[in-house]
Formats: structure tokens, C-alpha cells, sequence
């Protein structure tokens, strides 16, 4: 018992000594935190994990920033699995109260920003999403409240902002998936009829919602609209069966491969033919999606992603090349590795300003967010970005992809200039 | 005569209020019919048939569960809510088997129904081996004590069945190979996949191979007998530990085959697919009438339709509120169920 207790003495004292030793032994004008907030364990982990790799490696590579050392500390929003906006509220509340951390790069999911954004708002935090992509998180829309419960303004309880991000938000993501499906065969698929399905989350219904209310607009039928319990549906055999009955070409599914949104792919083979289109938002455009479609995992299967592909950016071959070499796994690359890079480079050079803007001394959290939000024309490996007041990129861009041989490759991508505000 | 008078209005209180509580199921029952009509009319015949198929083959899969659950509800009162993980079992002992056996995706034909067959015999042993196991350790030592001890180490059980999936083969879903034949064909309006009559047919053989044991066998009769008076079965020389374990065997076997079957017809498992699943069995053997065999595929088979025409015919956002309606609606107005319960004489 006596010996138990010494050698908890021994151990808090080690961990006291490493404690101290981590601060004062380095050189530099001290420490600066940048943490991350994604979900890196369990399904989601396919998209979480090489999101928060590219956000690693980029403070990895600066290093430090105006004399300051860099460190970056990783949390992870998942529980069983899936992404939980209670635990990443407790993220963001451990982050607040650690001095060192001036920003974080996530949350990776839309409804976990919904929680994220006003705790960190009344601190305030800077926040820099690499793939939330609910419109409502930056602009109020006049049916965000009604269908999201919530708005710009009220996640924003002291009136100013300090949430930003990199992606194209659901209005681009919907309706440009749309557009591609109604367009004649070479530019696009020359459909007519579609069934859209979500999964009854804010992101799912959002951009399905975007996506059914284009493609009305623009002539086409929405034959069949559903919804789907992720935790109780796993049999999609009669949505499949009443999609067929109401002719549709082919089905859009507003959700993620963590909320099942591929498993009906998978249960089409037989029912229809090979040649069934099945499009999404970027919550499809992963691997899991490709293993849950199994045999069905053919040519007919798009998805937008709403960053561009840094591997189209010329200027960004170096890093990239970089990267792969760091990690060179097929899963250490995923759709939004390369925003979470940009996102912790963006905070970098934003903490950068914002020590000059305070004279060489350590700045103030809220300086850090001024000086986000005046983030011009940064060459990131996904494009030159430009912040705007509400959170937005200026002009972002969407990328399609199309399933080809067992993978999901490039297609096109486009930028969606002129957000409102 | 005084006294038969007295008694008099309270049997008739009784009587009207049954009636009353009856009547009003009829109507609701009568009144989703109709909703459901008024649908099912809207669209082709084509889908009703269709719809009705993928109801049965659902049906006869949950079927196959809920009879493990109201077997050991018949015999010990208790709520095995480890169930439902040991039908997730199935599949991923069944996953894991196939390459052994050379069964993979695109390999599908007659040669593989042997091998196939010979994985869900291991599997469903696998399956009854881990539930022994578990009664063994979480449930028989309890067995004395207050009810609610055992429910908490099932509901305990569960999780630890879940977190070994998701620690053995990961928290993603596996996809699991199309083995069946994917050809349809029509009989007159109606399009038949011959990967749903498998299903219903694996399903319904195996149920009423189980029913006729229960009936006819030795251990079957000493089932029963334990279930209906656990002491007096005692005293005519059966063994109850063992009893209790066949019990456990069997409708494991059955939820693995169960777990087979699913994975089969909807082509990928994941750790946590028998939780939800699990309770809509359940739900079904509720709804049957707890301890009721015959009630419990029966009840499968109507929670499985009307799953299955919630979900195409309304949404699938309806189908839970549904379900787990029924559950409660049977728990209050007709708590024996539909066929009735088997309530141990004590």
C-alpha cells in the first residue's frame, strides 16, 4: 500500500517534471497551441482522421510562427463511432480554458458546429472548418430557422463572429448536383426523374432539400422524397422497390457513409439495373461508401465535394508530394485532407498577423479572429482564399467525382463565386 | 342475492371497460387500414406484391429472433436483451468462415450451397456456445435474485458483445457478399426475386423445424415443463441447468441463423446492427404474446410488413413511432398479446 502510494508520488512527479520541462526548455518566445476538432475514431473516422493528418502536418511544417514554437493538439468529437456535438462542446470548453490554444481547425461535422459555434463564440475561439458545409452556419437564409432551428445570428451570441470555413456551403452542393443530373449526356447525366432520400440530419435533409427544390426548378420530377432513421434503417429494399415503382433514373441520398447512406447502393443489385445513377453530397465521396456499395460500386455513382482537388493545383504539388511522402497510406488521403492543411496554415498566418498587429507579443484570442477575418488572397493547396465577414470563402470551389474503378476520382470542379453578404 | 347484486355492476364496469380499451385498438387498427389502403391504391399493384415480399422476408428474419427472446422469457422471465448482439454474431462469425469455406463475392452457384450451408451450422453452434456462455456467467448466477439484477447484467452483456464486434473487425460496416442469385422474374404484375424466397423460405423452414421440436422432443417437453413450473419439473427428474442452457442454445442457433439471413439479403453487417433490431424483435414477441411461440413468429411477421409498408408506403420517420407504438399499445390494452401469453402458474 505504502509502496503503491510512492510510486504514484513518482509518476505525478515525472509527469510535473515533463510538465515544466515541455515550456522552459525551449528557446523560443514560448508556445502556441492550434487544436483540431474532428472525428477521428469509429466510422467517421474514414473522413475525421486524414483531415486532422493535413491539419497536423501543416503545423508540423511551419513549426513556429514569429518566434513562437507551434504545437498541435488533436481532439476527437466522436462517440461509439459517430460524430457528437455534446462531446465536442466538452472539446471546445477544454480548449477555452487552455491558455495556449488561440484557434482550432473543425469540427468536420455541420451539426456539431451548430453546438460548437456559440460556447466558442462567448470565449471567443476562432474557428476554421475545413468541411462544414450547412448554409445556415454563416448566412441567415429566411428558412433556417424553421428548418435548421437555428440561424447565423443566434449561434452567435456576442453579436460578432468568429466561426470560418473552406467549403462550399449546401446551396452550391445541392443545386450543382442537380444541374449536372438534368444536363444532356456528355455534360451531364440527361435524367428527368429522381428519387432523394436523407438521412434526417441537419446536413442530410439540408442538401437534399437544395437538391429536390433545383431540380424542380429546373424541369425535372422529384418522384419520390423519403427519409431514413440511420440507427434503425438498414434494409432499404422497399425504398429501393418504391423508388422503381415511380420510375425514377436515379436517386440522390442527402447523407454520409457513417449514417448508412451507401448500404442501398449495395441492396440495388438485381433490383435495378448496374446502370441506376446513385449522386450525394461529399458525405458519400469516401471509402466506406465504395465497400457498403459492394458489386454496385460502378460509374453511375457521383459526388460534389465542396473544396477543390489540390492535386489540380499546380502550385501545390510540392507540399502534396510532401505530404504523401509523410504519409504515404491510401487512407491518410481523404477529400478534405488537404482543406485541413489550409485551415491550419490559414491560423497560422492569421496568428502571425495578429502577433504583428500587437507588436511581437503574444495576441489575444479575439485579435486572432480579427485578423482571420481579414485573410485575402492566401495561396492554399486548394486555392487562393478569401474570407469574408460572415465566415465564407469568397469564391469556393465544388468539385465533382465519379466513381472509376473502385475509387473516387476527379471529374471537374468549378468555382461558385458571389455568396450573399 | 345482495352480494351477487353488489358484485354485479363492478363485472360489468370490467366487462365495458375491456370492451371500451378493445374498441378502441379496433379502431385505430381500423384506421391505419384504411390510411394504408387509401396508399397502397394510389400506387401499382406491382409494388403492393413487391412490398409484401420484402415485408414477409423481413418478417420471417425477425421472426427467427424474436423466438430466442420469448423461449428464454418462457423458461426464466427474463429480458435477454444480449439477444439482438448475438444475432450481429451470426453474421460476423459467418464473415469470418466464408473465406475458409473458399465463398466469396462473384463466386455465387450451386457448387457453394453445401459450403454455405455447412458455415451456418458452425455459425449457428458458434452462436449457441456464446450464449450458453453468457447465461452461464451473467445470468445463472442471479437467478435467485430480485428481477431487475439479471435485465441490468443482459443489458451490460449487450455492450460487451458490441465493443468485442467493434474492437474485432472495427466500428465500420462490413460489407457482406451477394451470394444469393439476384435473377426476378414476374408472374403477372407481380416482380419475385429469388433471393427473397430464399430468405423467406431459410427463415420459415427453420422455424417450423424449432416449433416441431418443441412439440414433439423430449428436451422440448422438458422446456415446457421448466417453464411452467421450474420446482414441480425438478421434482420429475429434469435437469433444470441443462434445460435452461438448450434453451439458450437453440434460440441462439436461430438469431445466428437470423444473422445469416440478414446479411445475405441486405449485404453488410455492422457491430451495432442488432440493437435496433433486436428491440423491434422483440416488439414482435411482445406483440404475439411473450412465451408464446407461435406468437412470436407471428408477431414477426406483422411487424415485419408493416415495417415494410410504413416505410415505402408513408416514411421510414413513421415506422419507429409505429413500432414501438404497437409495443405499447399491446403492453397497455393487450398485454397477453395476440395469440396470448404463457404466464407460469405459481
Amino acid at each position: 500500500m505504502v509502496r503503491a502510494r510512492g510510486l504514484a508520488v513518482l509518476i505525478i512527479a515525472t509527469f510535473v517534471a515533463f510538465a515544466c520541462g515541455g515550456t522552459t526548455s525551449s528557446g523560443s518566445k514560448g508556445e502556441i497551441d492550434i487544436a483540431s476538432d474532428l472525428p477521428t475514431s469509429g466510422a467517421d473516422a474514414s473522413s475525421g482522421l486524414p483531415t486532422q493528418e493535413g491539419a497536423n502536418f501543416a503545423v508540423t511544417r511551419a513549426g513556429t510562427v514569429r518566434g513562437y514554437t507551434l504545437k498541435f493538439v488533436p481532439f476527437d468529437d466522436s462517440v461509439n463511432g459517430v460524430h457528437d456535438p455534446a462531446h465536442g462542446v466538452q472539446n471546445v470548453q477544454a480548449m477555452i480554458s487552455n491558455n495556449l490554444i488561440l484557434g482550432m481547425v473543425g469540427p468536420f461535422n455541420s451539426n456539431v458546429a451548430k453546438a460548437e459555434i456559440p460556447v466558442a463564440n462567448a470565449a471567443p475561439l476562432a474557428m476554421m472548418s475545413p468541411s462544414n458545409t450547412n448554409e445556415c452556419l454563416t448566412v441567415t437564409y429566411s428558412y433556417c430557422q424553421s428548418a435548421d432551428g437555428f440561424t447565423a445570428e443566434s449561434l452567435r451570441p456576442s453579436g460578432s463572429n468568429n466561426y470560418f470555413r473552406v467549403a462550399a456551403p449546401d446551396t452550391f452542393q445541392g443545386p450543382a448536383m442537380a444541374d449536372f443530373a438534368l444536363k444532356a449526356a456528355p455534360a451531364g447525366l440527361g435524367i428527368t426523374k429522381i428519387a432523394v432520400w436523407d438521412d434526417e440530419e441537419t446536413f442530410g435533409q439540408g442538401v437534399a432539400n437544395n437538391f429536390a427544390k433545383e431540380f424542380t426548378a429546373k424541369g425535372g420530377t422529384v418522384v419520390d422524397r423519403k427519409s431514413y432513421d440511420p440507427k434503425a434503417k438498414s434494409d432499404f429494399h422497399d425504398f429501393l422497390a418504391s423508388a422503381k415503382a415511380n420510375g425514377a433514373q436515379g436517386i440522390y441520398v442527402g447523407g454520409t457513409s457513417a449514417t448508412g447512406a451507401c448500404k442501398a447502393r449495395g441492396q440495388m443489385a438485381g433490383l435495378f439495373n448496374p446502370d441506376i445513377y446513385y449522386l450525394g453530397p461529399d458525405g458519400i465521396g469516401d471509402a466506406q461508401c465504395l465497400t457498403d456499395s459492394g458489386s454496385m460500386a460502378t460509374s453511375n455513382m457521383y459526388a460534389t465535394q465542396g473544396v477543390a482537388d489540390a492535386t489540380q493545383n499546380p502550385t501545390a504539388a510540392t507540399i502534396v508530394a510532401a505530404y504523401k511522402a509523410a504519409y504515404p497510406g491510401a487512407s491518410n488521403i481523404g477529400a478534405y485532407t488537404f482543406a485541413g492543411y489550409d485551415c491550419a496554415a490559414i491560423l497560422i498566418d492569421a496568428i502571425g498577423r495578429a502577433i504583428d498587429a500587437n507588436g511581437g507579443k503574444t495576441p489575444t484570442r479575439a485579435q486572432v479572429i480579427t485578423a482571420l477575418g481579414q485573410t485575402k488572397n492566401f495561396q492554399g493547396l486548394t486555392g487562393v482564399i478569401t474570407l469574408n465577414t460572415a465566415g465564407d470563402q469568397t469564391t469556393p470551389t465544388l468539385q465533382f467525382q465519379q466513381v472509376q474503378n473502385g475509387a473516387w476520382v476527379f471529374k471537374s470542379q468549378f468555382a461558385v463565386g458571389g455568396t450573399t453578404s | 342475492m345482495i352480494g351477487a347484486l353488489a358484485r354485479m355492476p363492478s363485472t360489468l364496469r370490467t366487462l365495458g371497460s375491456s370492451q371500451v380499451s378493445n374498441l378502441i385498438g379496433l379502431l385505430i387498427v381500423a384506421a391505419a387500414l384504411a390510411l394504408t389502403l387509401q396508399h397502397v391504391l394510389q400506387h401499382s399493384a406491382s409494388l403492393f406484391f413487391q412490398i409484401l415480399i420484402i415485408g414477409i422476408a423481413d418478417g420471417s428474419i425477425y421472426a427467427l429472433i424474436a423466438l430466442g427472446y420469448t423461449m428464454v422469457y418462457g423458461i426464466i422471465e427474463l429480458i435477454n436483451f444480449a439477444h439482438g448482439d448475438v444475432f450481429t454474431l451470426g453474421g460476423y462469425f459467418s464473415l469470418a468462415l466464408f473465406p475458409i469455406f473458399g465463398i466469396a463475392e462473384g463466386k455465387a452457384g450451386f457448387g457453394y450451397v453445401i459450403p454455405l450451408l455447412i458455415v451456418a451450422l458452425i455459425t449457428m453452434l458458434l452462436c449457441g456456445l456464446v450464449n450458453i456462455t453468457i447465461e452461464r456467467v451473467a445470468y445463472r448466477p442471479l437467478r435467485n435474485a430480485p428481477r431487475l439484477a439479471p435485465l441490468i447484467t443482459a443489458i451490460g452483456m449487450s455492450s460487451v458483445l458490441e465493443g468485442a464486434m467493434y474492437l474485432w473487425r472495427g466500428p465500420f460496416s462490413l460489407h457482406y457478399p451477394d451470394l444469393l442469385p439476384l435473377t426476378r422474374f414476374n408472374i403477372g404484375p407481380v416482380n419475385i426475386g429469388v433471393k427473397d424466397l430464399i430468405v423467406i423460405a431459410f427463415a420459415v423452414i427453420l422455424v417450423v423445424v424449432f416449433t416441431l421440436f418443441i412439440n414433439l422432443s423430449k428436451l422440448g417437453k422438458a422446456m415446457r415443463a421448466t417453464a411452467q413450473d421450474r420446482d414441480a419439473a425438478q421434482l420429475m427428474g429434469i435437469d433444470i441447468n441443462r434445460t435452461i442452457s438448450a434453451t439458450f442454445f437453440i434460440g441462439a442457433a436461430l438469431a445466428g441463423a437470423g444473422g445469416i439471413t440478414w446479411g445475405l439479403y441486405i449485404s453488410s453487417v455492422d457491430p451495432f446492427l442488432g440493437f435496433i433490431t433486436g428491440l423491434i424483435a422483440f416488439t414482435a414477441a411482445v406483440f404475439g404474446g411473450i412465451g408464446n411461440i407461435p406468437g412470436a413468429a407471428l408477431g414477426g411477421l406483422l411487424i415485419g410488413l408493416i415495417r415494410a409498408f410504413s416505410d415505402s408506403y408513408f416514411d421510414s420517420s413513421w415506422t419507429e413511432v409505429l413500432i414501438f407504438g404497437i409495443l405499447i399499445a399491446t403492453l397497455v390494452f393487450r398485454p397477453t398479446g395476440l395469440l396470448g401469453m404463457r404466464v407460469p402458474e405459481k
